[in-house]
């Protein structure tokens, strides 16, 4: 038991806390599992809503931006973007966005994808746009 | 005793002051040293300099503790040239949660709890309070608090280790004659 050595040097107490906190941030960890994700895809383009779609339906959208056609895929409850016009493709890599406030941006075909929950409390501001 | 003829009581002050004096440089120096060190893991600290934080609570109480840990952070983020950044609001709201965990958790279960208790709560107080200034002033999104489990984790991790330093360092610490005015239930357990 070498590797548990270190216990040793613990006080009674400090044992019992330190298993009441591993237990804590298993919990927390598990909390974060079972979220359940948002419930539909809003993407907008200069602002502007131009499409609005629930996440537990599969389905591909091709969404009309200044650059071309960007298709956006919605499989097991999440978003994702499969193909793009732009050059860099970052919005492909941003991966899947499938939690209340997630957001996927194509910058040069000017799409945001964003993510909503059933609340709208859940939509909170940030510091830029406040 | 070296020196006679002198007031134990004033001798006593002195050593805590020069000592406290020593604990803050070298909370300094490895708050410094730490910013060097590769991060894989952006706001992830060690968070070294709570060793001494942890080590002045434990020899000379509370206030102690906040004296170290606000002086360190105030003079470690004006060498560092981040003072009043945002890097500095998240430094100070970290480490005024985590002084907070700490005092509590000695407060209440004094004689029981070893450095390793109050290290852990520290470190889970520390990123707790980042998070909090974090969510508060940077980024004000309700998905930030998604982060929460992982620094909880390496929080854990790093208060572990931190502690062990700390009890390390009081086990040494003890054996030297200056330590020997200090009242005897704040020695730690150091099973030897």
């Amino acid at each position: 038991m070498k590797a548990l050595g270190w216990l040793a040097y613990l006080t009674p107490f400090d044992r019992k806390l330190l298993v009441v906190v591993t237990i804590s941030v298993v919990l927390s960890f598990s909390v974060l599992l079972l979220q359940k994700g948002g419930s539909r895809v809003v993407v907008s383009a200069n602002d502007k809503i131009i499409f609005v779609a629930p996440l537990d339906q599969d389905q591909r959208v091709e969404l009309e931006g200044p650059l071309g056609i960007t298709v956006l895929q919605i499989e097991n409850g999440a978003a994702r973007i499969i193909s793009s016009p732009c050059a860099r493709k970052v919005c492909m890599s941003m991966g899947r966005a499938e939690h209340s406030g997630d957001l996927i941006a194509c910058v040069p075909n000017q799409l945001v994808i964003r993510v909503e929950g059933d609340n709208v409390e859940d939509e909170e501001y940030d510091f830029i746009r406040r | 005793m070296t020196s006679s003829g002198v007031d134990p009581q004033e001798l006593e002050h002195t050593r805590r002051r020069v000592m406290l004096a020593l604990f803050v440089a070298m909370a300094v120096a490895l708050h410094t040293v730490e910013v060097l060190l590769p991060n894989p893991i952006p706001w992830f600290r060690i968070g070294l300099a709570n060793i001494l934080a942890l080590t002045a609570l434990f020899s000379y109480g509370i206030q102690a503790l906040w004296i170290v840990s606000i002086a360190r952070i105030m003079i470690g983020s004006m060498l560092l040239g981040s003072m009043f950044s945002p890097g500095f609001l998240l430094s100070l709201g970290g480490g005024l949660a985590a002084n907070a965990m700490m005092s509590a958790g000695y407060k209440l279960w004094q004689p029981k709890i070893g450095p390793v208790g109050v290290s852990i709560l520290g470190a889970i107080g520390h990123v707790t309070g980042q998070l909090l200034i974090a969510w508060l002033v940077v980024i004000r999104h309700p998905s930030i608090w998604m982060l929460l489990p992982f620094f909880l984790l390496f929080a854990l991790i790093s208060g572990i280790i931190n502690g062990l330093a700390a009890d390390y360092l009081l086990g040494s610490l003890y054996k030297h004659p200056i330590f020997a005015g200090l009242k005897k239930q704040q020695t730690p357990n150091n099973n030897s």
